[in-house]
């Protein structure tokens, strides 16, 4: 047997505002969809990119209490700890409040031994590139406390362009110059990140230049370190390790809180609450509510229609020809509003990437993603076709040619 | 009777609506033969259209059986009744149960989907049974651009799409105004004589049952006059 296709088509286009409406409906719903599943992906991404030989130390008031600098020797000293360094928000802008980016403050010396796995130092100051770049920026970055490397976002996004030798103006929001001055930074490197948590939009900057104006009064501030990262020895349990820094703190001055770096990165998913749940919690109410709306739109349609299915079955069709034919109709509303649903997230992603990179580093319409997308919007016209012919199914030809068109 | 292409055997048939029961036939034996032309008379809630329905395979029977040609259409299942149905019955409606997003020939060509032939052959054939109806140059206009008298030999040409024996048709002319009425009585009586169709007929006119060879008048569901006419 045939399916009248044809005149599913023809159903589809007699009523255009209708089914446009519902397209355009479906359409949102979808890419809300796609939108809030790659924020939760590009999240959770950032956590499990993680290292697994990766410590944060952090103050076990707050994490916005900084830390004894006094602290680092210490913790050097526990077994099973390979390499330490500081991390300190700086929290200043360019020029303008909205032309935020995130700035830490590391030892410089230790900084780029310990992100190997993490960071790609691609390009020097004096042009240097390939393999030889690492070595180059580690030099730049001991030789001139002003020192900066940049992520690559930084020197290629369109807001900011910062070329390799810039001396870049940042002007502080935490910690005030005494002269009233922006703080300069003077690029010597550029990084590509190697891990999804890592925005490709940070600077790092010298912990001792910090301290030091702070030391001398050139800077409105107290030494410390915000955190620690903690590089650990294969060997030692991870657990252990923090363990042993958090006892050998336990006694003051400050105590504190170590955590493996996963932990750290999802404390400021979960620090808003249960983003995750929540966006996903959204993200199927969004669905659902279209879902009905697509049902029903279905549903008015079959009603409709029921005559019509009448009148079919008087031909020698099959009840179950008008069922599948506004199957076919809702599959076909449904895939293109999933369709352009998909299209808009795509179209939308660089954007997005460029909007969220500072915090979601891998925001990304995946191929996985567009395909669940598909599979939603697919199982959405079924199911909604599915719940309007049904009636056709339990109707007599008589019972259904007597319906009012 | 030469030959007993159509009987209803001793058939009953009762509804029921709001609780209440309403028996449209008893017990009713007819015989329609091959190459009939049948109006069915009667007053509303007589039983004519029950009658069409049955003969139809649109509804089933209470008791008793019916027959066309070979088949014993009552004894059918629901799901071998719609194949039946497509290669021996047309059907003509009062309201013309066009289906209005279609053209006239895509109307016509909609039957013809359940049969093996190709598209081109469906669309020949389509347009042969428009061009039998005199509406050839209509094939390409919507249900509401047609008159209704062109509506109803739209449907007329879609009943004989598929070439079937049996022509039901319930209150074909109802609708239309005199000049229309004839013009689709005249394609009845014409669809009789020249192809041979079997034509089941309800009719309220006096003037369309005049085109008939054989007037039944039924009342209370019992056939209670048995007329056959002079052609």
């Amino acid at each position: 047997m045939r399916f009248p296709f044809r005149l599913a088509m023809r159903h589809l286009m007699a009523r255009k505002a209708r089914n446009g409406l519902t397209v355009l409906a479906i359409s949102i719903a979808v890419f809300l969809l796609c939108f809030l599943i790659a924020v939760v992906q590009g999240m959770e991404e950032g956590i499990r990119s993680a290292s697994s030989h990766r410590l944060v130390t952090q103050s076990a008031v707050s994490l916005f209490v900084d830390l004894p600098t006094s602290y680092q020797q210490k913790i050097d000293t526990i077994d099973g700890v390979h390499l330490t360094t500081k991390f300190r928000w700086f929290g200043a802008y360019y020029q303008e409040r909205k032309n935020f980016f995130a700035q830490f403050a590391v030892d410089h010396q230790r900084f780029l031994d310990m992100y190997t796995k993490d960071i790609e130092i691609i390009e020097a100051v004096g042009g240097t590139t390939g393999p030889a770049a690492r070595a180059a920026v580690q030099k730049a970055f001991a030789s001139d406390r002003r020192a900066a490397i940049i992520g690559v976002g930084l020197r290629d996004g369109e807001r900011f362009g910062f070329q390799l030798g810039d001396t870049v103006p940042l002007i502080p929001s935490i910690y005030p110059r005494a002269d009233g001055n922006a703080w300069e930074f003077v690029i010597v490197g550029i990084y590509r990140p190697l891990k999804a948590r890592i925005p490709d939009t940070t600077m790092y900057i010298r912990a001792d230049y910090l301290n030091e104006a702070f030391d001398s009064g050139e800077a409105l501030g107290s030494r410390g370190a915000g955190v620690y990262y903690v590089n650990t020895e294969e060997s030692v349990p991870i657990d252990q390790v923090a363990k042993d820094i958090d006892a050998l703190f336990a006694n003051g001055p400050q105590r504190t809180q170590t955590i493996t770096e996963a932990a750290f990165a999802s404390f400021f998913v979960s620090a808003i609450g249960n983003l995750p749940l929540f966006l996903g919690t959204i993200g199927g109410a969004v669905l659902f509510s279209i879902f009905f709306s697509v049902v029903n739109t279905m549903m008015i349609s079959g009603r409709q229609r029921l005559q019509e299915s009448g009148i079919l079955q008087a031909l020698g069709f099959r009840p179950f020809v008008s069922t599948m034919l506004l199957i076919w109709e809702g599959l076909i509303i449904s895939l293109l509003g999933g369709g352009i649903g998909i299209l808009l997230a795509l179209a939308t992603e660089g954007s997005l990437i460029r909007i969220f990179a500072q915090n979601i580093r891998n925001y990304q319409i995946s191929v996985p993603l567009m395909l669940l997308a598909l599979g939603i919007s697919a199982l959405l016209g079924i199911v909604a076709g599915l719940a309007a012919g049904i009636p056709f199914l339990r109707s007599s030809p008589t019972e259904a040619l007597r319906s009012s068109g | 009777m030469p030959d007993k292409f159509i009987t209803l055997n001793n058939v009953s048939k009762s509804y029921t609506r709001g609780g209440e029961t309403l028996k449209v036939l008893d017990q009713l034996h007819l015989s329609i033969a091959r190459g009939d032309f049948v109006a069915l008379m009667g007053p509303s809630g007589s039983g004519k259209t029950t009658i069409l329905n049955l003969v139809g395979g649109l509804d089933s029977c209470d008791s008793g059986s019916v027959h066309v040609a070979d088949s014993e259409v009552s004894a059918m299942s629901r799901s071998e009744l719609p194949a039946w149905r497509s290669r021996h019955v047309g059907f003509v409606f009062q309201s013309f149960n066009l289906l209005p997003v279609l053209t006239a020939l895509e109307n016509v060509m909609l039957p013809l989907q359940l049969t093996p032939l190709s598209a081109a052959e469906r669309k020949k054939q389509a347009a042969f049974a428009l061009d039998i109806v005199g509406l050839t140059d209509r094939a390409s206009h919507r249900p509401n651009q047609l008159s209704g008298g062109q509506e109803q030999r739209v449907a007329i040409a879609r009943a004989i799409a598929t070439d079937p024996a049996v022509i039901i048709a319930d209150e074909p002319t109802g609708d239309l105004d005199r000049s229309s009425a004839d013009e689709v009585l005249q394609i009845l009586s014409r669809l009789n004589s020249e192809l041979g169709k079997t034509i089941l007929m309800v009719t309220h006119d006096l003037v369309a049952a005049k085109k008939a060879k054989r007037v039944l008048e039924l009342d209370k569901g019992l056939l209670v006059e048995d007329q056959q006419q002079e052609a």
